[in-house]
């Protein structure tokens, strides 16, 4: 009993799926390097709301405002959209060991952003370049997956794999033949994922097809419980499974591109996240779709403070997922028994 | 007019035929057990049924709409289908898989309605697994598993449910318990049941509980013969089909039943005797 309303503990933890990504936004403007006092975040965020002068300084602003700011919400976008389109392929391909990237956008998106930093030496192009190649690597798995004119399921996971280790081959090739000296670390950093040095712009460019995948995902999420009965039974539950597979595939596509091309490559949220969202509110993904979001966007976010406070120089993210969520999901492995796995 | 109806049915993978020239119908509250040794054909023949793969040849009306011109959806309202060995993902609960019977009613953005959720629970009853709705599906029986698959058909709304071997893997009691609820669903709700099977006597089964029944010898890439239990499994057609000797016995199972079963006996046609 809490506040005289009997809430359940399923009633609590959507409650807390819900607030749990905005907890997270705010909490962040509090969390950097720089050194602002609570009282000051408060204020600039008061008068921000109320449009009244504070007396704040400036800088301070700039810092919470164009900085801390556009960062978690973009983390927040990035982490949903890794582990809403993870959920979705796991349901799709009817194996809990693949992950976002099982199609190849990633390391489409990877070889387009070396691509990008080899021809330009700069990064003004990463952003195009890595999403545009991230959706080609996935156009191939799936033209590779409809050899038989019908999309198997194992040949979409077997194209996948193909194209990802093509690409994986191109983008050590653009490694070697890169400047060592000031292309090739910058191509590494950015394979390793960081969330720094975004702005509001990176929402409007990368944010667009984050969200509309994220909300395709969200709309046709129950028929993933239904095409994860396999080709032959979903057909026959009355599903055109040719269809609605490649409608899903697109939408899932769009969300990694969208958040691999301002994140870089960011292993592990895909992947594992899902599998948290299952221990909490069971496989039915009418529930499990929207508890990858939220998980996924809170876990990024969280991750991402970590890695700016933890050390004198940022921690590259991608490192940081996996360090930090492997403990955290042996924790709740032990602690649920896994909920029915 | 028949449930379905089959004329002229041919199919083949390029140019390797599978069947051809089968004709059959199927009655509402009919039972109709297709019969054949392995490879012969029954799951592809069961495929075409369901719109899965498109004939070569013929025509299959169900409910005297001709299956070409019908979309998934369309058809999964009028004939559903219950595989032979479900191949299990995800821990879903039962009712969650059951639900998944009314995909054919959603729509494209949308997600079970309450309505839906009630229909799943009441077939649920009907297959008497009432109890295992919060259960995950992963942790019941064989026997069990198949009935959520019986119920999920159901949940189809459909007046025809195909099974494929629907007891393959199942021990004698559970065995009993699927054929006992597909009697009784034919009889209180007079759906038909078309059923490939590797076990004739199930034929005999059926027609000793008193429910129309009709077998199709599937040999020769075509239904060879159709008609009664009691007609067409007999000791000559069991050999040709099978290339076994057997016997049909008839045992009194009460004073009004005989119960006829057939024994197979051995391999060895060419020594021609039985025991």
């Amino acid at each position: 009993m809490l506040l005289g309303v009997n809430i359940t503990r399923k009633k609590l933890v959507y409650i807390l799926l819900i607030i749990g990504p905005l907890v997270c936004v705010v909490a962040s403007l509090f969390i950097g390097r720089y050194p602002i006092t609570i009282a000051d975040v408060t204020g600039v965020l008061w008068s921000k709301l109320t449009q009244n002068p504070s007396g704040i300084p400036e800088k301070y602003y700039a810092i919470i405002w164009e900085i801390r700011m556009p960062r978690a919400i973009v983390g927040a976008l990035v982490g949903g959209s890794l582990a809403i389109s993870g959920a979705a392929f796991q349901g799709l391909f009817r194996n809990p060991l693949v992950s976002s990237g099982i199609l190849g956008v990633s390391s489409g998106a990877g070889f387009g952003a070396a691509l990008a930093i080899l021809l330009f030496s700069s990064t003004s192009y990463v952003y195009l370049f890595s999403f545009v190649f991230g959706g080609v690597a996935v156009f191939l798995s799936y033209i590779i997956g409809r050899v038989y004119n019908t999309t198997l399921t194992i040949m979409l996971v077997l194209g996948g794999v193909i194209v990802s280790s093509i690409f994986s081959a191109l983008i050590s090739f653009i490694k070697y033949v890169a400047d060592p000296y000031n292309q090739l670390p910058t191509i590494v950093f950015w394979l390793m994922g960081s969330l720094a040095s975004l702005q509001f712009k990176d929402i409007f460019i990368a944010g667009v097809p984050m969200i509309v995948g994220i909300i395709g995902l969200i709309a046709l999420r129950w028929k993933i419980n239904v095409l994860s009965m396999g080709d032959k039974e979903a057909r026959t539950l009355g599903i055109n499974t040719a269809l609605y597979k490649a409608i899903i595939i697109a939408f899932a596509t769009l969300a990694t591109a969208g958040a691999v091309c301002v994140s870089g490559i960011i292993g592990w949220v895909g992947l594992v996240i899902p599998h948290i969202g299952r221990m909490l509110v069971g496989n039915d993904n009418k529930v499990l779709i929207p508890t990858s979001l939220s998980l996924g966007a809170c876990f990024l976010i969280i991750v991402d403070n970590l890695g700016r406070v933890i050390s004198g120089s940022e921690v590259p993210l991608g490192i940081l997922t996996a360090l930090v969520g492997g403990p955290f999901f042996i924790y709740l492995l032990k602690t649920t028994k896994g909920g029915g796995w | 007019m028949a449930k379905v109806f089959v004329q002229g049915a041919g199919f083949g993978y390029g140019s390797q035929d599978v069947f051809n020239e089968i004709n059959c119908k199927i009655d509402s509250g009919e039972i109709f057990c297709i019969v054949g040794p392995n490879g012969c054909g029954k799951t592809t023949f069961i495929d075409c049924l369901l719109g899965i793969l498109k004939l070569n040849e013929g025509d299959i009306f169900l409910e005297g709409q001709n299956i070409k011109t019908m979309t998934p959806g369309e058809i999964a309202k009028l004939i559903s289908y219950v595989p032979q060995l479900h191949e299990k993902t995800f821990p879903y609960l039962v009712k969650e898989i059951v639900m998944m019977g009314r995909a054919a009613y959603t729509g494209w953005f949308s997600s079970p309605s309450k309505e839906d959720s009630e229909i799943a629970e009441s077939v649920l009853d009907m297959v008497g697994l009432g109890d295992f709705k919060n259960k995950p599906y992963t942790q019941l029986s064989g026997g069990e598993g198949q009935l959520v698959m019986i119920a999920r058909a159901l949940a189809q709304k459909a007046s025809v449910i195909v099974m494929d071997e629907p007891t393959a893997h199942l021990d004698f009691r559970h065995e009993m318990k699927v054929l006992e609820t597909i009697v009784k669903l034919v009889k209180d709700t007079r759906l038909s049941v078309i059923m490939a099977t590797h076990f004739p006597n199930h034929a005999f089964y059926f027609e000793n509980n008193r429910i129309p029944t009709s077998v199709a010898l599937m040999s020769d890439m075509t239904f060879s013969q159709i008609g009664s239990p009691s007609n067409v499994l007999s000791e000559a057609n069991i050999k040709k089909l099978y290339n076994i000797n057997a016997k049909v016995v008839s045992y009194p199972i009460s004073s009004d039943t005989e119960l006829k079963q057939i024994i197979p006996i051995n391999s060895n046609i060419d020594s021609g005797t039985i025991a």
